[in-house]
């Protein structure tokens, strides 16, 4: 901090955050039954943001994620930064065996290279076919419509509705790959994981810090890394073979037994992309590219935006970059919302030193300037 | 009363209030000597999963995990061991749990009370499911390929 060279402000500084309480409680001013939100409404109403903040927050906590937009006021950085610093301060206790994603309680799963893929395709929630047009009548909600919503959609379905429904839906990516298209997984490329909060980014990074990097990186930025390949800088041209969403039940040992049990369950996006196709490294038959995201919550333009930079990042990896999109250092160092926000919030504080050094340079190069004219 | 194995009883017995399992934990420990054999905590786990392209592992992220080890010292001097990870930021509730899990696993004095919170459990967790199904099933989509039919597009409708 040796550039803020200042003291002092100390009562501004508290009245900063009255002030800010004030904002969050002054409706009581103009509506005398205004009540505190409470979390559990932030939580079910405002789920999507709150899938956001547990995905750039970096960890999968709905409670707290909800707790910090509503002491933020709903600025999603600020949130996602209160619940990064709320795991700054716990110990690590253990890490899960590597689970896999083919036992998630799916909501929604979705293809577009195929129509017809084993399991059925389910839209689930999505506003991708609805038109985006303001509900008014949400202006001026009745809490009786409310309440019965819910209670009456579910009393719509025949109690066997979902009879034919299986377990578990195999992977069209599976398919892929058993009928030769996708590239054979490597088993000697399977390392062990980088830990980007233990470790730092030291390029060349491997490809599972890439993943964790981008897993809670700020959507926004993510999207715009990877929409610079989608619009011309780069040549993806992805197609999304799976997109899921769904609860993942997370396993541990248990500590007497050592058998894997459920300690809980965390909802995740993952979603898996076809690229182009290209010829094999070592003289096989071509097959395609492919790119794979996911992230805690429901965030289907991050995953999808992961998967085209995973795929991006892999050909910058090998053949060396050619565009932003493919550049290691390039996309994981500026994706990260807590880090980019805090670079620019910085430069709100005081810089009377720098700049002071700033303009005594400039008139000494003005007064030079005008002395040699 | 049927029963489930040991190592789904955390989602059948969180599925209950936190007051409602430490509640009977404290009850059902009254006449029991508890020993830890690892001391309530709360702090994060990290999820490795493996990637669905290259199936790598990586880590997606944390997530909240309490835990909580004992051994079970009842009145006849018999021993169980009880443990518990459990997803939350409640050490608290990692001691219930790992108090029930103990009882319930050396059919301690009272452990039919723990069998009727799992069985009304796997009941509340399935009801969960049924509607995470319902969300699946009410929108199985086909989506038919534009043809020279020009109603095509309309063949999955009622």
């Amino acid at each position: 901090m040796g550039y803020v060279a200042i003291k002092g402000g100390g009562n501004a500084i508290a009245g900063a955050a009255a002030a800010t309480e004030f904002l969050r409680t002054n409706q009581s001013l103009h509506d005398a039954a205004a009540q505190p939100l409470a979390i559990n409404a932030v939580g079910h109403q405002l789920c999507r943001l709150v899938d956001r903040i547990v995905s750039e927050g970096g960890v999968y906590h709905p409670t707290y994620a909800a707790l910090a937009i509503k002491q933020s006021l709903g600025d999603a950085l600020e949130a996602a930064f209160a619940l990064r610093a709320w795991r700054s301060t716990m110990p690590r206790l253990t890490a899960t065996p590597v689970l896999d994603t083919s036992r998630m309680r799916l909501i929604r799963r979705i293809s577009s290279a195929f129509k017809d893929i084993p399991g059925g395709q389910m839209l689930g929630s999505t506003p991708d076919y609805a038109l985006r047009m303001l509900r008014m009548e949400l202006l001026d909600e009745s809490p009786e419509i409310f309440r019965a919503f819910a209670r009456d959609w579910l009393k719509g379905f025949a109690d066997d509705v979902d009879a034919d429904l299986p377990d578990s839906f195999p992977k069209v990516m599976d398919a892929l790959r058993a009928e030769g298209l996708l590239p054979p997984v490597d088993k000697d490329r399977i390392r062990e994981a980088f830990d980007i909060t233990r470790e730092p980014l030291v390029f060349p990074v491997p490809r599972s810090a890439a993943l964790a990097t981008m897993a809670r990186a700020e959507t926004g930025s993510l999207l715009a890394m990877a929409y610079t390949n989608m619009r011309g800088y780069g040549d993806i041209h992805p197609t999304v073979a799976e997109l899921r969403v769904g609860y993942l039940p997370l396993l541990l040992p248990h500590p007497v037994t050592g058998e894997l049990a459920e300690i809980g369950e965390a909802l995740i996006t993952e979603c898996e992309v076809l690229a182009m196709y290209g010829a094999d490294d070592n003289g096989g038959i071509p097959t395609f590219g492919i790119g794979y995201g996911a992230c805690f919550g429901h965030n289907e333009v991050k995953a999808i935006s992961m998967a085209i930079l995973d795929r991006a990042l892999q050909k910058g990896m090998k053949d060396g970059p050619s565009n932003p999109s493919e550049d290691p250092e390039f996309v994981l160092l500026h994706v990260d919302g807590i880090e980019s926000m805090g670079f620019a919030s910085h430069y709100k504080m005081p810089h009377y030193v720098t700049f002071q050094s700033d303009l005594d340079r400039l008139r000494t190069t003005q007064s030079k300037a005008g002395a040699s004219q | 009363m049927a029963m489930i194995e040991r190592k789904d009883c955390i989602r059948a017995l969180t599925a209950h209030p936190t007051t409602t399992l430490a509640a009977l934990a404290d009850e059902l420990s009254s006449g029991c000597e508890v020993r830890w054999t690892r001391l309530p905590q709360a702090g994060l786990g990290l999820l490795r999963l493996s990637d669905g392209a290259f199936h790598e592992p990586y880590y997606l992220g944390e997530f909240p995990l309490s835990v909580c080890g004992v051994e079970l010292i009842d009145g006849e001097g018999r021993r169980a061991a009880g443990a518990a990870q459990v997803m939350a930021d409640d050490a608290a509730l990692a001691r219930a749990l790992a108090i029930l899990d103990g009882v319930l696993a050396a059919r301690f004095a009272g452990w039919e009370r723990i069998a009727v919170l799992i069985e009304a459990g796997v009941s509340l967790r399935a009801e969960e499911d049924r509607r995470r199904r319902i969300m699946l099933a009410s929108t199985r989509v086909d989506f038919a390929l534009l043809s020279s039919d020009e109603n095509a597009g309309d063949a999955d409708e009622d």
